[in-house]
């Protein structure tokens, strides 16, 4: 399988943004060589969603696999992120939503279904918000909060699942003399790294992520993008992003989304390079969005 | 259970179907949720309470307000009433009579130059024609006292064995057989007791066909007064004495008519409350629940407080909010804040103890002459009252109407100065017009926290249960009045549990009620109605 | 020439000058207002600063802050006015047998102190604002974290703006009615507290609404998207930050509180009780027990007793009491608040 950065600045037109691909597209060979088997872990299938009265997607059918970065793309309000938020019930928080028709598995597992608890399964589909949001307590406090709320209290253990996570963010050189300092005091690509970190220390298999650059400078963007090539290994991701370089640079598979449908989904490289569907051909190359 | 694990078997376990301990069928999140929603329920049961308690303790005032006007039928006293209104009637014109008397003398001492002494004696026709004029009241007014004395002895007499009846339900509720034998109870015969208040009729058809013809001749022989202006009284006089005259036919006519025991209907029970010009209570005669002269007066000391409070108010809130500079808004508006914290208690003792007389002072300075009813004597009246509550309205209408425009989009200001409109133009026609709903709710809210004050009116207002009398203009404002909250304040202390009075009280409490819900609901409607919708 | 005629000199106008002088109105009213507040500020302090503080060693008049109310008795007495309270004019009777002649003028709760009164308020104000803070606390956090908007929603919410609105008298006709006689509490403090507490509780919960929405939703999602119940997340994730916002709010409340006279009159307020609440035979009889009251003393005082120079000084002195207290509350409640907004932002 080709990495997929390495076809990004072909269809990606305006090339003002090509400097941070090429970092990750120097890793990206042996990552894509270390990932094992892949399976679907999110199946979707023929998903209608509702506000209120107004219906925010329209039949969309996809599914997600391990150890597979798949990015959702689309102009802003095409429902990319409402399918996002889908996967983990974060909708529910949203008054009048609802799920029409179809169903979401993850691991076979029919999300929607009354028995389903949707604490456990935000434990295993983590996310990364678009806004960075660290809680203004400490950073290893912002950390643990998550094992600390299953009852974990052994000290040694958090010890250790600090550092890992924060190794496992790229944060921990960066932190680790100040990790009882307010997450609150770090720079906005860390903010992020530290919301990432946050989110793999309670150990999910999905991580969600919304536009999680959206609100980053061009540097801090290049290594929160790196940091989601190193996760790819351990964690099936999905990020939506509305930035297209993104979307080439760091991901395997690629959904366009258009007015709360799936237009198209395929290889990322096969979307950029050659979509099959011109609605797909006119957004990538820039023609409307 | 799902369906059937798909072929690609997940690698770890995916169990994400958990069940949760379960309350009665509720997980501890439900039982968390319904705790909180409980909570949130306690505004509506507190305001159903309300409602519920008013009504219970005051719901039985109509009753016996009723059983009240009864008795007071029953027993005479409207009789003797008809009469004793006729006296008063005759009372009236005598003062009349006096108050032209002054102004005789006022013209002879000041216009004519003569000594006091020298108009008195001028004056000695008018005083025979006083003399005679209220003379001829006197044998009315010798029955209306001989009846008012029998009436009482009636219903003392129905009170008594009242009492009597209530004493041996008691001992009877206690088991005591014996003891409420004893308890004796005569029937009280009204038509028997009345008797001899019917009687006196034929007397006072004949007493009273004298007094109109005395009165009548009186009236057709006017004394001469000096100056054509004080004539014109006397003229007047003479009219009004005719139809003084005029209405006995219709007082011997209902007095005939009049019926012990025509029934009083609950209608009429509620109408006295509510259109009754008297609140009469601790009276050795008759009680009278009539919540006009408490409802005028809050209305009265509202509407004095907000014609200074409105002004005051919205214009700090435009100055705070349009023209001051970002260091006197930072001031400005903690310290009205400040003086909202002012405990009303506190604002009711400086009204008595400094406010009080600095106004009458200041009526009492020639310069301010003009100012209708200046000078005054009653320290404490409306104005007194108005001017403190008017200082508990303006925190309140200032923090709303800030808000108001506060809310008016900053495009809109920035439009008009576009278009080069000056400030003064600005605010006057873009941002006052937008924010219009929010100041006026503000007023009316202003108006719901004033009307219910209690402190200010209870120490301040004057407490004299009176209707002001607005024959005089705008004089009124300088008069002492009673409000609703006040009379609550000043007489539940002192009341039986469970008489009339005390349930007169409680309904005087919900009418309160009622008025601040109504006005609240207004504000919100305006509120809601004339909102201007922005993006 | 040329310079002074561009077409955008500015030249006094009629206009101009109309503006000015509206402007000068609305600065006057409001320089106005101010005044005002502060006539009454000012009248209060010096006047009942000189009951309260003296020129003598400790500066302040403890026998007026700690002792109880007592009658004052004034008379003349060997060429000279004398003032004395009820206990000290008993013992100087006794001492001088011939002063019980001497003719004398007694005014009630003129002599003494008010320290029953500030105790009962203190209590009074702590325990109403508790059970308003507990009540107050978990209806916004009904109304702000699990309510989704509906029709009941929407009448809760007519319910709390339409109970601000409900004049405090007819709270404590209310109160009267429920508690003292209904549940049979006679005039006690736990009357009085209910009364406040349901008579504040509007306020307490706009103010915690207001102070939980000052959350970022993004802690929220955050803590749930971790995998934390809803409670979980409000009580680690979000009371935490909003209590500090919820308290300096309510404080205002509590200045309400103390302030009001009306709703304790009937239900929880003495005129004069000789007892200090602590002083119970059993424990539970604390909770039933009336309590003098500043606003009440104050009342009294001031409506029942002549304005005179011997009474004067217990008025103001009381007046200044509650004043100094309601104040201090009500500044350490507005300076929380704009240190907090510094501190606290997102």
């Amino acid at each position: 399988m080709e990495p997929p950065a390495a076809t990004s600045p072909g269809p990606a037109g305006p090339a003002s943004l090509r400097r941070p691909a090429t970092a990750p597209g120097a890793t990206a060979p042996t990552q894509a060589g270390a990932v094992p088997t892949t399976h679907p872990v999110i199946d979707i299938e023929n998903l209608d969603f509702y506000y209120g009265a107004s219906q925010a997607l329209h039949d969309i059918s996809l599914s997600i696999d391990h150890h597979r970065v798949t990015a959702f793309i689309g102009p802003s309000g095409c429902g990319k992120s409402t399918l996002l938020r889908c996967l983990n019930r974060m909708n529910d928080l949203i008054d009048g939503t609802r799920v029409g028709r179809g169903r979401i598995r993850v691991h076979g597992v029919d999300i929607n279904q009354p028995d389903v608890d949707v604490i456990e399964l935000r434990k295993r589909v983590g996310m990364v918000f678009q806004k960075s949001n660290p809680f203004p307590k400490s950073i290893y406090e912002n950390i643990t909060y998550g094992l600390r709320l299953q009852g974990v209290k052994d000290k040694a253990r958090l010890d250790e699942v600090v550092e890992r996570s924060l190794r496992g963010a790229a944060l921990w050189e960066e932190v680790k003399d100040r990790l009882h300092e307010s997450g609150l005091g770090l720079s906005g690509g860390q903010q992020q790294r530290l919301c990432i970190a946050r989110a793999i220390a309670v150990e999910p298999e999905v991580i969600l992520m919304d536009e999680p650059c959206s609100a980053l400078d061009p540097v801090a963007t290049a290594k929160v993008e790196e940091l989601i090539q190193d996760l790819r290994s351990k964690y099936c991701i999905v990020i939506v992003t509305h930035n297209m370089q993104q979307a080439a640079r760091c991901s395997d598979r690629t959904a366009f989304f258009y007015l709360g449908r799936l237009i198209e989904y395929a290889d990322t490289r096969d979307i950029f390079t050659n979509p099959a569907n011109p609605q797909t051909e006119a957004y990538v190359s820039g023609r409307f969005g | 259970m799902p369906p059937a694990e798909s072929a690609a078997a997940p690698a770890v376990e995916f169990a994400i179907q958990k069940r949760r301990v379960r309350f009665l069928g509720l997980t501890l999140d439900e039982c968390i949720k319904l705790f909180f929603g409980g909570n949130a329920v306690v505004s509506i049961v507190v305001l159903t309470l309300i409602t519920y308690f008013l009504f219970r303790e005051g719901a039985g005032f109509f009753g016996q307000n009723r059983v009240n006007l009864q008795v007071y039928r029953q027993a005479g006293l409207e009789y003797v009433d008809y009469l004793r209104r006729q006296a008063d009637d005759h009372t009236a014109l005598t003062r009349y009579l006096a108050d032209v008397r002054l102004r005789t003398v006022q013209h002879h001492t000041r216009t004519s130059g003569k000594s006091l002494e020298e108009a008195n004696a001028a004056l000695t026709e008018f005083d025979v024609y006083v003399e005679r004029y209220s003379a001829a009241i006197d044998p009315l007014r010798t029955m209306v006292g001989e009846l008012s004395e029998v009436a009482s002895a009636i219903k003392t007499k129905f009170i008594v064995n009242e009492d009597k009846k209530e004493e041996r339900r008691q001992l009877l509720a206690e088991g005591k057989m014996a003891e409420a034998a004893r308890v004796a109870i005569d029937r009280v015969d009204f038509e028997a007791e009345l008797r001899p208040i019917r009687a006196g009729f034929p007397a006072y058809r004949t007493l009273n066909r004298e007094l109109s013809s005395t009165l009548t001749q009186l009236a057709g022989n006017i004394p001469a007064l000096p100056v054509p202006e004080l004539q014109q009284r006397m003229e007047r006089f003479a009219v009004l004495s005719r139809e003084y005259v005029g209405t006995f036919p219709e007082i011997e006519r209902s007095l005939e008519s009049w019926d012990h025991n025509a029934p009083i209907s609950a209608s009429q029970a509620f109408s006295s409350f509510l259109f009754g010009r008297q609140w009469l209570t601790a009276s050795f005669w008759q009680d009278w629940y009539g919540i006009i002269p408490l409802l005028i007066g809050s209305l009265l000391v509202s509407l004095v407080a907000l014609a200074l409070a409105v002004p005051l108010g919205v214009g700090a809130a435009i100055y705070v909010n349009q023209i001051a500079t970002p260091l006197e808004q930072k001031l400005i508006k903690p310290c009205i804040e400040f003086i909202s914290a002012i405990p009303s208690v506190v604002l009711g003792f400086f009204g008595i103890a400094v406010l009080g007389q600095l106004l009458r002072n200041l009526s009492q300075s020639p310069a301010l002459a003009w100012v209708p009813g200046f000078p005054y004597s009653e320290r404490l009246n409306i104005l007194t009252a108005g001017c403190l509550l008017a200082l508990i309205a303006v925190p309140t209408i200032f923090t709303l109407a800030e808000d108001a425009l506060n809310n008016v989009p900053r495009a809109f200001k920035e439009a008009s100065f576009a278009l080069g409109a000056s400030r003064l133009q600005t605010t006057m026609r873009i941002i006052v017009p937008a924010s219009l709903s929010g100041i006026i709710s503000a007023v009316l809210l202003g108006l719901g926290r004033v009307i219910g004050e209690t402190m200010v009116v209870l120490l301040c207002a004057g407490n004299r249960i009176a209707i002001p009398d607005f024959t005089q203009g705008f004089a009124f404002i300088v008069e002492p009045v009673h409000t609703m909250t006040g009379i609550i304040a000043q007489e539940m202390g002192e009341v039986v549990r469970g008489s009339i009075h005390y349930r007169a009280l409680f309904v005087v409490g919900l009418v309160l009620f009622l008025l601040s819900l109504l006005i609240n609901f207004g504000a919100q409607k305006i509120v809601r109605r004339y909102r201007i919708s922005v993006g | 020439m040329s310079a002074s005629l561009h077409p955008f000199r500015s030249h006094s106008q009629p206009a101009r000058r109309i503006e000015g002088v509206i402007f000068w109105a609305f600065r006057l009213a409001t320089y106005f207002v101010l005044a005002c507040g502060l006539a009454v500020f000012a009248n209060i302090f010096f006047k009942g600063g000189a009951t309260v503080f003296q020129a003598r060693a400790p500066f302040v008049n403890f026998t007026f802050l700690t002792e109880a109310p007592e009658s004052l008795y004034v008379f003349e007495w060997q060429g000279r006015k004398v003032e004395m309270g009820d206990r000290e004019f008993r013992e100087f009777r006794e001492r001088n047998p011939e002063a019980a002649k001497v003719k004398t003028e007694s005014y009630v709760y003129s002599a003494g102190g008010i320290f029953p009164c500030i105790v009962g308020t203190v209590l009074l104000v702590i325990g109403s604002m508790a059970i308003a803070l507990l009540l107050g606390v978990c209806a916004a956090i009904y109304l702000n974290e699990y309510a989704r908007d509906g029709r009941f929603i929407r009448f809760v919410r007519l319910a709390i703006l339409n109970l601000a609105g409900v004049p405090s008298i007819v709270f404590g006709l209310f109160g009267f009615g429920m508690f003292v006689i209904f549940f049979g509490w006679n005039v006690s403090l736990l009357a009085g507290w209910f009364t406040l507490a349901f008579m504040v509780l509007p306020v307490v919960i706009t103010a915690s609404e207001e102070s939980l929405k000052a959350v970022p939703r993004g802690f929220r999602e955050g803590s749930l998207a971790l995998g934390a119940t809803k409670w979980q997340t409000i009580r680690k994730n979000v009371l935490p930050y909003a209590m500090p916002g919820i308290l300096t709010s309510s404080i205002l409340g509590i200045a309400r509180v103390a302030g009001e006279t009306a709703p304790i009159m009937f239900t929880a307020a003495y005129v004069v009780r000789d007892k200090l609440p602590w002083d119970v035979e059993r424990s539970l009889d604390f909770f039933f027990q009336g309590v003098m009251a500043l606003p009440y003393h104050i009342y009294v005082v001031s409506s029942k007793i002549p304005q005179n120079e011997y009474t004067e000084k217990v008025q103001y002195g009381t007046a200044f009491v509650f004043l100094a207290i309601v104040a201090l509350i009500a500044t350490s409640s507005i300076l929380l608040r704009s240190h907090l907004r510094n501190r606290y932002k997102w």
